[in-house]
């Protein structure tokens, strides 16, 4: 399990990494760095659908959103909650919203279940647009950030590089476990779905069960990374909610490249990054961001990490360690 | 000896098309089965329903005593009863070793533990080993299923079936399109492996057939049109008839 | 309650519409097996090149609705030929990348072209009447709108069940490997259908121009609409679509009128049950 080492010696290294970057960074490119590694989070868990499980959801905005806007709905009704307690509200509401429309979704895949995703997210959104007075409708909802209370001391929150502390703690923790998960029992069910289901129900598999049960978790770590992105920005749109929003993490999975557990993560980066330079010299970001991505589609399927892999073979000569199983279909 | 499974009056038909009309026989514990008939007699489709693919239109399949027809087939496969493919039904993409541990780790109720990895546990990983020793694809443990001969698929359909150790197995057609000495190991194989296990085959060629099974049914036009001894049935007139006379 | 006539005729107009756009949605998918997400953008192109044509060429509305269902005939052919083939190797969940993203840059290149806001278009003269029926007046135009609609599915069930060509396309519905060993050019069939689908989607974004105005989220609006025709009438299914277009059109309109802030949930409330009760559909044959 040499692979193992590698995966969890990177993640120690970029930790450690992102540990020191207040001292480098000013504080605008904190910001950006803060929401990077939410975005990070949710993306991972995009991938987990469509990477490993092969499901393409065009809905994972609705936990994203959902984990933003009850955090926020929560912080703001409740007078003196946690900070943790508010993200705790998010997370359960995600659970529960999972699950259901897993239910719903359950017997669905491939082309059924991107329709239906992207219809239920349709309905989150005319949900909140219309329910204006807990969410606010179009103006949005400001918070403030309550402070972290630990039991034995309590952190402030005002400032900005503790709370990219708490979103780094929160998805390092996060990324480890979902690496892990893709390493158990259920992760491997997961791809072997993706390969050949019917077999998998004539070996004593209950893939329904499965699928719920994947769908359910991938939608609360989005969810998880919707609280964060609610606290970082203090502020929840309707665009968080929005189909537009699963666009974009559709975008960066796949640009990173959705068959690879690191590819996610690097699209993450080159989508924001890539957004504030184009965004800098044209208004028309969006157009040249989707033709990137169609270009990508027709060309490079495997998207940014194939081609890593494609130019280290070429050098090195020999297969990457950190190809998992995933990729061995690509 | 008890019935293992007895299969009562199945009908089956698929939007008005009648595929079998009264299916009734019944397979002793410990007894190897063999059904055979013409192409288009429903065998597949009587191993769909058996195995839970499909529901029959009406009748009962009791398994142990109990009717199991309409149950879905994962929780068949749970109680025991696991069937194999007549076209290679394989995880192309993996390993012939994480094809195997696949069944071996739904045996030992592995299938969605969230924390558990699977190829750290070394009781897993011998009994994925002694099955892939047994049908002889030990020393392609490591290699892509898709990168097999078509005889060691064939194997590995046989090894995935067996995977999940069950006590009634059905294999459909496990030696077709197998050359002359392929289907004579294949035929040691399952004989070896099926000892003290109750087995239903469907088959083509009679040398398979009559080397293994102790009962044999013949299947014709949906129903069963005899069920004996192989060498009762060899020297049935209707059996010659249905064979020789229609092909 | 005299209410009650307008507002049903008003769901009737844009049942029609629905139907127009999903019915290619619905053909595409049961023939190729292809979900076309950037079908809704074929729609909303065929709209805005309308406002244009009628920009340059003042009120020639007949002439925008003859030329616009060509334009984009050929638009989807090109889609179908050079992007579409070439990623259908690799597999479905490629295809449905593919077509997402095309409509998400034909949305922007849209929002580029024409501005980020809502433009209204003009009823062309002649329909610009009112006329009275059940003892109320109601303009021409939504009547207008109702009889391209029947039209073009009375047009559709002739050829579908009456021609020869009929067979071939329902045939390639079922079984699109065998109907190609039998002598028939299916790439040539899909590209023909793409494109066909294409067309009717740029006529129905042509005649909605003048009833709503045309604005760059208008071809996510209605796929999510046509999506839910889908669900609800069953995949693949020409006469599911009729009944789940008037349906969803009807419930559209009398939401309005009934529960003004339920209104757009009520669609999804639907599906939602229809996935509980039916998940095939009403008339979609099991998966």
């Amino acid at each position: 399990m040499k692979k193992n080492y590698v995966a969890y010696s990177v993640m120690v290294i970029l930790f450690l990494l992102g540990a020191f970057m207040p001292v480098i960074l000013k504080s605008y490119q904190m910001n950006m760095l803060t929401e990077i590694i939410i975005f990070t989070l949710y993306a991972v868990s995009y991938n987990l659908l469509l990477g490993y499980a092969g499901l393409l959801s065009f809905g994972h905005a609705m936990f994203f959103g959902l984990g933003a806007f009850v955090t926020a709905i929560a912080i703001n009704h409740i007078p003196g909650i946690s900070l943790i307690n508010a993200v705790l509200f998010g997370l359960a509401a995600t659970i529960v919203a999972g699950f259901i429309i897993g239910c719903l979704l359950l017997r669905h895949k491939g082309s059924y279940f991107a329709l239906l995703t992207l219809a239920f997210n349709s309905l989150f959104f005319v949900v909140a647009t219309k329910w204006s007075s807990v969410t606010g409708g179009d103006d949005g909802l400001s918070i403030t950030r309550p402070d972290l209370n630990l039991g034995f001391t309590s952190i402030s929150m005002t400032n900005a590089n503790h709370f990219y502390y708490v979103a780094l703690i929160v998805v390092g923790i996060a990324l480890v476990f979902c690496w892990y998960f893709t390493q158990t029992a259920m992760g491997k069910s997961v791809v072997l779905m993706r390969e050949n289901e019917e077999r998998m129900k004539f070996l004593g598999y209950n893939t329904n069960a499965s699928r719920l049960i994947l769908f359910t978790f991938t939608g609360a770590l989005a969810g998880l990374a919707g609280c964060l992105y609610a606290l970082h920005f203090q502020f929840v749109s309707l665009s968080a909610i929005s189909v537009d929003m699963t666009t974009a993490v559709l975008i960066m999975a796949f640009v990173g490249g959705t068959g690879t557990y690191w590819g996610p993560i690097l699209g993450v980066f080159v989508y924001i990054l890539l957004q504030n330079f184009l965004s800098d010299i044209t208004d028309r970001w969006a157009f040249f961001m989707g033709l990137i991505f169609i270009f990508m589609v027709i060309f490079i399927p495997g998207g940014l990490s194939q081609v890593i892999m494609n130019l280290y073979q070429r050098f090195f000569g020999k297969k990457t360690d950190d190809n998992t199983e995933v990729e061995e279909t690509t | 000896m008890s019935d293992h499974l007895h299969i009562q009056n199945i009908h089956k038909d698929f939007s008005g098309l009648k595929v079998l009309t009264g299916v009734d026989f019944k397979v002793a514990d410990k007894q190897r089965h063999a059904i055979i008939g013409p192409n288009g007699a429903g065998k597949t489709t009587l191993f769909n329903i058996i195995s839970g693919k499909f529901k029959p239109s009406s009748g009962a399949i009791l398994y142990k005593g109990e009717d199991i027809s309409g149950k879905p087939p994962h929780l068949l496969n749970r109680r025991g009863l696991s069937r194999s493919f007549q076209i290679s039904n394989l995880f192309q993409e993996l390993t012939v070793f994480e094809n195997v541990l696949t069944g071996v780790r739904s045996r030992h109720r592995m299938r969605c533990n969230f924390f558990k990895r699977p190829n750290s546990d070394c009781t897993l990983c011998a009994a994925t080993e002694a099955i892939l020793e047994n049908v002889g694809l030990i020393n392609e443990k490591d290699k892509p299923a898709s990168s097999l001969s078509y005889g060691k698929q064939r194997a590995l359909e046989i090894a995935i079936t067996l995977s999940t150790e069950p006590e009634l197995i059905l294999l459909d057609e496990p030696t077709a399109g197998m050359t002359r000495e392929e289907t004579e190991l294949a035929i040691r194989m399952i004989d070896r492996l099926t000892k003290n296990h109750t087995l239903i085959i469907i088959e083509h060629d009679m040398d398979v057939v009559f080397s293994l099974a102790h009962i044999i049914s013949v299947l014709h036009y949906g129903t069963i049109l005899v069920s004996d001894t192989p060498d009762k049935i060899r020297n049935d007139q209707r059996v010659k008839d249905a064979y020789l006379g229609e092909g | 309650m005299s209410d009650i006539p307008v507002f049903f005729l008003h769901g009737l107009a844009y049942a029609g519409l629905l139907f127009l756009v999903s019915a290619g949605l619905t053909l595409v998918f049961g023939m190729m097996n292809v979900l076309n997400f950037a079908h809704a953008a074929m729609y909303m192109l065929g709209a805005y090149f309308s406002y244009s044509i009628m920009l340059h060429a003042t009120g020639q509305f007949w002439l925008s609705l003859m030329l616009c269902p060509v334009i984009l005939f050929v638009i989807g052919g090109l889609i179908e030929r050079f992007l579409l083939r070439r990623v259908h190797a690799l597999g479905h969940v490629q295809e449905l990348l593919l077509t997402f993203g095309l409509a998400y840059i034909i949305t922007e290149a849209v929002k580029w072209f024409w501005g980020n806001y809502p433009i209204a278009i003009n009823i062309p003269g002649v329909l610009n009447t009112t006329i009275q029926i059940f003892g109320i007046t109601y303009p021409v135009y939504r009547l207008f709108i109702l009889c391209c609609a029947v039209i073009v599915g009375l047009v559709m069930a002739i050829i579908l069940f009456k021609t020869r060509l009929g067979i071939i396309l329902r045939a390639a519905v079922n079984d699109s490997e065998t109907v190609n060993t039998l002598g028939v050019n299916v790439p040539l069939v899909f590209l023909g259908v793409f494109a066909f689908g294409a067309a009717l989607s740029g006529f129905a974004g042509v005649i909605a121009g003048p009833l709503l105005t045309i604005y760059p989220g208008m071809a996510q609006e209605i796929l999510i609409d046509a999506f839910v025709v889908i669900v609800v009438g069953g995949f693949g299914s020409l006469g599911g679509a009729v009944i789940a277009a008037l349906f969803i059109g009807e419930l559209q309109s009398f939401g309005v009128l009934l529960f003004p802030k339920l209104s757009m949930a009520l669609v999804y409330m639907l599906m939602a049950a229809i996935l509980v009760i039916k998940p095939s559909g009403l008339f979609g044959e099991k998966q």
